[in-house]
């Protein structure tokens, strides 16, 4: 019995590869029910294994294919792009654009037949981890393709396609993204542009002005949001409409470009629409459905963040790394010291994480369907921009004096990394964005439960309180995911345990939290950004299993460097995760919620540092 | 001892304890009292008695309506030409010390000096304290031995050195170096009013920032500046702005006394101008007043607009738009609510009685009533057009 079982499993790690391949080839088959995405059941403290164990694979002429692009890009890019020209002037030259407009990366999602690459989000991904070599083409490219022409190819009528995409992706015109205004950036119920039906019926008049609008100069065609007259079946109301509008339709001008911190060869500016008559066809979408025109734009395009910092940061480690291993200080080269490990350790660990959650997510996105993956998309992006910023920090803090002078291209790449915080959704209203979607989908599935609560049925109560004794006297979880059968590789079984952990007790606090606050969570930010940062964490700490585990069983190069970056990314997170988890408690001595409301409420009384100066004197 | 002896001894010791009472609880001098209290029947000491002398006795000063005037008084008295003020003041203390160089009846001195300060206008002036406490003999009051240690040593004196010190007190006047010198030249550092100069250094120094709102020392001297204070006193919203409606000098007025316009000072603050707007001209606004604000020694009168709150099933709740927010849901889809461990919506403090809308000072006098009326009620909305 026992040597049939080995038999068993042996043949079954030798088919794991096989298999694998297997459902990859098979993928575009799937007959089964469309699976919940992952992110909104670790709020229910499950994991949904199927999601991502294993970890996405491409076959290997989709590898061939996408290698044969790489090339030529990656060998423009390092020959012929100044980037520390580009910074300085404040703008691309016209050959750097001609010679990016022929290599097609104007229309790298563009279906093919419109004359794009048509390229799936995996690929995509891979192509811009070289793309932001220079922060201001891969911002350009981004506000062209990833926002600009976007919504034509998620919302866009065939004939809207036919006649648009083509000169889009050939990179004839420009396109651009319109929402936000000077009074208006998430709120999108308080845009003043206005759009009104004409009296014949053809056209629409806008009018309005837009502001931070990347590409704003450059464009031809824009897509832009205002409000128009809806009549719904009971009232009047305005509601927020999509529209594709052209330069030639007249009364569209743009201000000159901002002078920006970052990212300066990037064309940003104001546009004004002065009766631009717009004609009803290039309404994109419905009449009144502008806002998830909005949001499904913005959803799809965050994802390749992360892959287009790991590509900078691996850049950046290479460059380090040579000056650490070079400059000898003490008569002992930079890199015996520990500090400076440390620093090489955690860039190297964040780009592992950020690589895996954003082939994750692109693998995820690539099933058939339309998978909701939007809360997925923004934890890759909070957990790459805020990784980016610190890697380049300290990357920068490596190198000294040197990395502070202008010489060096660390300055700049630092520079172009702080917009990543604050374009596409600022960090902070992306992890609203994280925990309230999360919460309100556990909430709706946990509403009988919580009513039930609420009204004092016996059993549950019983059950509740037996299970929070059971969790407190510290209970093993066992989701399925080491052992036996389990989803990862042993060698990261003890990490797998920690996240089965965290997984099972963020769920219980997430019921907790649904009790205390109900509705009114929405207004406790500090608590939802807790919950989001545990959720960033989590599926980290999932991304990484999941490729160390493939790497292992597939036999990478370097699989157990890619161990060693899991275990400890794990390690970290974990006890992270446990420390936010204990500040959600109610009465916990480290949540300082009230304290910190207090002080700020003080000081944005006087809106002033109201402390004595500490050479004050009574008397 | 025959009962007019016993009487005699009680009333001399009723007298002298009378003294020391006197000046703790009384605080009268001791000199005022002797023109009523009655002689005994062997009494030596000569009695100025106006009926029964012989000499013509020299003419009596002018007598005050009710009380007796004290002896030094004429040194506080000027001609009504003269200004009261400060170098008077000091003119009269100095003239004092050159009377007589005993300094007799300085306490007695000191005490009316005090009484006279605040005609001066110095009870806020430390130097002329100084000047007070200088008064004293130095040296003499301090105790050399321990009994004297033990008994309060010189009782009056420390007495009228507590009593300056006091009055330093009551008008928030902080004592120096200088005024410890002089207590410790003249008392001793044990006495009493060195212990209650060491008090006040203390808790003088720890009260000094104890209000959150302080008012500022010198008060501006322009009436429209003294009720912008005061405005903002009462609204410390930063963002509320401030409006001065004067009247343009009439042609008639010809440099006379009062060369102030009458004026209006108002204030209001945004979201006050917002809920203005949002209010229901069916429902009425009151215009209360005047209220007094007093800041440190001069009122302000002010009036406020308010309205009353309107019933919970009137109010009209703010419409949410339903896609309010492009990137989280700003309402959750969920049907119940906090928690009742959780609810910390109630706030004693904060509870609300109605809605204040803006608050306005006047200058008396009133401008006329019809004008008056319509520019407070055309006010509101003219902040609104204003500034909107």
């Amino acid at each position: 019995m026992n040597c049939c079982g080995l038999f068993l499993r042996t043949a079954a790690v030798r088919a794991w590869p096989a298999l694998v391949a297997f459902t990859v080839s098979r993928r575009s088959l799937r007959t089964s029910l469309q699976t919940r995405a992952f992110a909104k059941e670790l709020f229910l403290g499950k994991i949904e294994k199927k999601e991502v164990f294993p970890f996405p694979e491409v076959s290997q002429d989709e590898l061939n294919e996408i290698n044969q692009f790489v090339g030529p890009v990656e060998k423009f890019f390092t020959e012929e792009v100044d980037s520390r020209k580009i910074d300085q002037e404040g703008k691309i030259p016209k050959e750097t654009l001609e010679k990016l407009k022929s290599l097609g990366l104007f229309g790298m999602q563009v279906p093919e037949e419109y004359g794009g690459l048509g390229l799936s989000n995996t690929m995509y991904a891979r192509l811009r981890e070289i793309v932001s070599v220079d922060g201001s083409i891969a911002m350009t490219l981004e506000a062209h393709q990833a926002i600009g022409l976007k919504g034509i190819i998620l919302a866009g009528s065939e004939e809207q396609k036919a006649r648009y995409l083509p000169k889009l992706a050939s990179g004839e015109h420009i396109a651009a993204f319109c929402l936000t205004e000077p009074a208006s950036g998430s709120d999108a119920a308080s845009i003043q542009t206005r759009a009104s039906l004409s009296e014949d019926k053809k056209h629409y008049i806008l009018s309005g002005s837009k502001v931070w609008i990347t590409n704003g100069g450059l464009a031809n065609i824009f897509t832009v949001f205002a409000k128009t007259n809806v009549d719904s079946d009971s009232s009047v109301k305005d509601k927020i409409t999509a529209f594709i509008v052209e330069r030639d339709f007249g009364g569209v001008t743009n201000g000159k470009p901002e002078d920006k911190l970052g990212i300066r060869g990037s064309n940003i500016c104001e546009v004004h629409f002065e009766n631009t008559k717009v004609p009803v066809e290039n309404v994109l979408g419905e009449v009144g459905g502008g806002l998830k025109v909005a949001m499904n734009i913005l959803n799809s395009g965050r994802f390749s963040m992360g892959s287009s910092v790991a590509g900078m940061l691996k850049k950046l480690i290479e460059m380090t790394a040579e000056y650490a291993c070079t400059r000898k200080q003490f008569n002992r080269n930079l890199s015996e010291f520990g500090l400076i490990q440390e620093k090489f350790a955690l860039m190297a660990q964040k780009t592992y994480v950020m690589e895996s959650m954003a082939y994750l997510t692109a693998g995820m996105l690539d099933q058939p369907g339309f998978p909701d993956c939007s809360i997925e998309t923004a934890m890759v992006k909070v957990f790459s921009s805020e990784a980016a910023w610190q890697c380049v920090s300290e990357a920068l803090q490596i190198l000294g004096g040197s990395g502070y002078v202008r010489d060096y291209p660390y300055e700049r790449m630092l520079r172009d990394a702080r917009i990543l915080l604050i374009f596409e959704g600022t960090n902070e209203i992306l992890r609203m964005h994280i925990a309230l979607t999360g919460l309100q989908h556990a909430g709706r599935i946990l509403t009988a439960r919580i009513n039930e609560l609420k009204q004092g049925n016996v059993t549950t109560v019983l059950d509740t309180v037996g299970r929070r004794l059971r969790d407190s006297l510290g209970r093993t979880v066992d989701l399925g995911l080491t052992g036996n059968l389990g989803a990862v590789h042993p060698s990261v079984a003890d990490s797998a345990r920690k996240l089965e952990e965290n997984v099972y007790y963020f769920g219980r606090t997430v019921e907790t939290l649904l009790l205390r606050f109900g509705k009114t969570i929405v207004e406790e930010q500090m608590v939802l950004k807790r919950v989001a940062n545990i959720l960033i964490n989590l599926y980290g700490m999932t991304a990484v299993l999941s490729r160390a585990s493939r790497s292992m069983r597939a036999g990478l190069r370097n699989h157990d460097h890619e161990v060693l970056l899991a275990n400890i990314f794990c390690t970290e997170a974990y006890s992270q995760n446990l420390f936010t988890l204990s500040q959600l408690d109610k009465y916990s001595p480290d949540n300082l919620d009230e304290q910190i409301k207090k002080v700020s409420q003080q000081i944005l009384e006087r809106r002033a540092y109201i402390c004595a100066h500490p050479l004050d004197r009574t008397s | 001892m025959s009962w007019a002896q016993g009487i005699l001894l009680a009333r001399s010791l009723s007298r002298g304890w009378r003294g020391i009472c006197g000046t703790i609880l009384m605080r009268a001098p001791f000199s005022q009292v002797p023109s009523q209290a009655p002689r005994g029947l062997h009494c030596s000491t000569a009695t100025h008695n106006s009926d029964s002398s012989l000499v013509p006795s020299p003419p009596e000063p002018l007598r005050g309506p009710t009380k007796a005037l004290s002896p030094h008084e004429e040194l506080f008295r000027q001609s009504p030409d003269v200004a009261r003020d400060k170098a008077t003041f000091v003119r009269a203390v100095q003239n004092f010390g050159q009377h007589n160089v005993h300094k007799r009846g300085h306490v007695d001195f000191i005490y009316l000096a005090l009484r006279k300060m605040r005609e001066y206008g110095v009870e806020q002036d430390l130097a002329v304290y100084n000047l007070l406490l200088d008064i004293f003999p130095k040296e003499v009051f301090r105790p050399r031995n321990i009994f004297q240690r033990i008994f309060i040593h010189y009782p009056r004196q420390q007495e009228c050195g507590v009593a300056v010190l006091e009055q330093m007190e009551n008008h928030g006047v902080m004592p120096n170096k200088e005024t410890e010198f002089l207590l410790i030249q003249i008392f001793g550092r044990k006495s009493h009013p060195m212990l209650k100069f060491v008090r006040m250094r203390l808790w003088f120094s720890r009260f000094k920032n104890v209000n959150p709102f302080p008012v500022p020392r010198d008060l501006p001297q322009d009436p429209v500046d003294l009720a912008r204070l005061g405005l903002r006193h009462i609204e410390p919203d930063l963002s509320a702005r401030v409006t001065v409606y004067q009247m343009p000098p009439s042609k008639d007025s010809t440099g006379t006394a009062d060369p102030t316009e009458q004026y209006i000072v108002g204030i209001q603050s945004p979201d006050q101008q917002a809920a203005l707007a949002r209010h229901n001209p069916a429902r009425p606004i009151f215009v209360e007043g005047p209220f007094s604000l007093w800041l440190h020694n001069k009122c302000v009168y002010y009036h406020i607009l308010r309205a009353e709150l309107v019933p919970p099933e009137e109010r009209e709740v703010g419409e949410i738009p339903e896609e309010w927010n492009l990137y989280y849901p700003m309402q959750l889809d969920l049907d119940y609510g906090r928690s009742g461990w959780d609810d910390y919506e109630f706030d004693i403090n904060e509870a609300s009685t109605g809605e204040l809308q803006a608050s306005s000072g006047l200058e008396e006098p009133f401008p006329p009533p019809l004008n008056g009326q319509e520019e407070e009620e055309d006010d509101p909305q003219r902040h609104q057009q204003g500034q909107s």
